[in-house]
């Protein structure tokens, strides 16, 4: 299994989709400062205060902080599943492409083993990506934007329903831990890919599929019309992991949400693993 | 198989844990130690209709509707919005059978006014220019040996989340002026969308509008209302109370589900605090 893990790693590193996900994020985060320095000069240059009474938006406001916290917000729902869909919905449907599925399984090693050791090591990639791009997001915010407090108002984001603040060395603490309730959430999309990559013959299919079924939820749970509709899908559970970004968490909800996830991921993972147990390579 | 088995347990817990720890009911207001302090019931009330119809200002046919849900509940004094002036007021007033004095506030540049009705005979009224509309406030006494209590009756503009935000603000400079210990309270309806919905979406600068101005009003006052729910249809909860963040304590607050008449909107927002 330890070699198998080693194998599955070594297919990860030298993947071209792993290294275009780094690349991209690296890419965002550029974009990302570019508009949120440009906007916070704006609005600290004294044209909202001519206009209103107050803004919260002060140089105080826009901080490292609040910089990384946006961009991994906005980036979360629509970027970073793509890339997660990607890699995981080529584990076995890219060797099922390239032909060597069939010799990997006429090894002595069971097809559960493989199935295990190809998301694990999806798991430890998505890990991988989210706490590469919370540090590259805080190390871009301290380097060009600066330190501070976390402040956090009701509206954007829609984390508070009133003015809070995390103290900056908490809110240090609170983006480690949305490296790994974000790394949680976005399995469930990692499970679903891999059942897929079983499903279907080639990657592209398996990606597409993850990626469209991801989307539909996404999209219909945001219309107002069908908001009965959201509880029943995944995607609205996934956003637990924002959770740790409000003043006083709310455990009690974080971890209700966080074991719905947790039944997505094990439910899917074992509805795969007995479909690709029998399933018949021909490739 | 040991793999099989471990993910079908693993399932399993994950789906008696979700079951376990299903968030509990926010914590209620019933559970708060009472206070001997007397007791000031307000209440606020859009009683326009909605977009759907011609006119969507407050219908004459349902104001004896309106008068009897007031009498009900009993508040000491009412913000009502969307009045369409005066002659409406009167009429209102007469089905509350001359328990409530009241005024309506100018029009300004709209088509529709807010009013006050105080039971407070020596109640005075004064008119708010706010964002070039016009606010009325009302200032009376509970009992006359208690502060003075001023209650606002405001309507932020509905479609544009600018207007919002500088309408609140010059709001909340008139209360600011008030005379150190009087009791203010601002009530109405202010169409702002911060609720937090347990969902992420994108900046917006409406969405921002909305928080700054929302913002602002929680420098210097609590919103009482905000456990009570959603105001109007839509699971929208844009009607609100505002009051002091230490001075009251809240007894009750409570959206009067089911007292909408006609094709109005919004549902009243009753607080009850202790002062």
């Amino acid at each position: 299994m330890l070699t198998q893990l080693m194998l599955e790693l070594f297919k990860i590193c030298r993947s071209r989709s792993v290294h275009l996900s780094f690349i991209t994020l690296i890419g965002f985060v550029g974009l990302m400062l570019w508009g949120f320095y440009s906007y916070a000069e704006r609005k600290t240059g004294g044209q909202a205060t001519e206009q209103f009474k107050y803004t919260y938006e002060s140089k105080n406001y826009f901080n490292g902080l609040t910089f990384a916290l946006y961009s991994v917000m906005f980036s979360f729902s629509l970027l970073i599943p793509i890339f997660v869909a990607m890699v995981a919905g080529a584990q076995i449907a890219g060797e099922a492409r390239t032909g060597t599925l069939r010799m990997i399984c006429v090894r002595p090693l069971s097809r559960v083993s493989i199935f295990l050791s190809k998301f694990l090591m999806v798991a430890f990639y998505t890990y991988l990506l989210m706490a590469f791009f919370i540090g590259l997001n805080l190390l871009a915010g301290l380097l060009f934007v600066g330190w501070g407090n976390l402040e956090l108002y009701p509206g954007p984001l829609n984390l508070v329903d009133e003015p809070g603040k995390i103290m900056r060395d908490e809110a240090l603490w609170r983006f480690v831990y949305a490296s790994l309730s974000g790394t949680w959430a976005l399995l469930v999309i990692a499970a679903i890919a891999m059942l897929f990559s079983v499903l279907f013959e080639t990657p592209q299919m398996a990606t597409v599929a993850t990626i469209a079924l991801y989307l539909m939820f996404y999209i219909i749970g945001r219309i107002e019309f069908f908001e009965h509709l959201r509880p029943y899908f995944f995607t609205t559970d996934m956003d637990f992991w924002r959770d740790v970004f409000k003043p006083s968490i709310p455990w009690q909800s974080f971890y209700h949400y966080g074991s719905i996830c947790g039944a997505y991921i094990f439910g899917t993972l074992l509805l795969a693993i007995t479909i690709f147990s029998r399933k018949d390579i021909t490739s | 198989m040991w793999a099989k088995a471990l993910l079908a347990i693993l399932f399993a817990l994950m789906i008696c844990s979700a079951f376990y720890f299903q968030p509990a009911r926010k914590r209620s207001l019933l559970a708060t130690k009472p206070s001997d302090g007397p007791r000031l019931r307000l209440m606020t009330w859009n009683v326009g209709y909605a977009d759907l119809e011609d006119d969507t200002r407050a219908q004459t046919r349902d104001l004896r509707a309106v008068a009897e849900i007031i009498m009900t509940h009993d508040p000491d004094a009412i913000a009502i919005q969307e009045l369409s002036g005066d002659e409406q007021l009167k009429i209102l007033l007469g089905y509350l059978g001359g328990r409530y004095r009241g005024a309506v506030a100018r029009p300004g540049n709209a088509d529709r006014v807010e009013a006050v009705l105080v039971k407070d005979r020596a109640a005075r009224f004064e008119d708010i220019r706010a964002d070039g509309k016009f606010a009325l406030g009302a200032t009376f006494h509970l009992r006359p040996e208690l502060p003075e209590i001023v209650l606002v009756s405001a309507h932020a503009d509905a479609f544009s989340a600018a207007r919002r935000r500088a309408y609140t603000g010059e709001l909340v400079e008139w209360t600011e002026a008030r005379p150190e210990g009087t009791i203010v309270f601002v009530a109405g309806d202010f169409n702002f969308e911060v609720a937090v919905k347990d969902e992420s979406h994108l900046y917006t600068d409406d969405l921002k509008h909305d928080s700054e101005a929302y913002s602002y009003l929680l420098k210097y006052f609590r919103d009482l209302g905000r456990d009570a729910g959603d105001t109007a249809i839509n699971d929208r909860r844009i009607d609100y109370i505002f009051g002091p963040p230490e001075r009251v304590l809240l007894r009750r607050a409570e959206v009067l589900r089911g007292a909408a008449v006609g094709r109005m909107d919004h549902w009243p927002l009753l607080i009850e605090v202790a002062l």
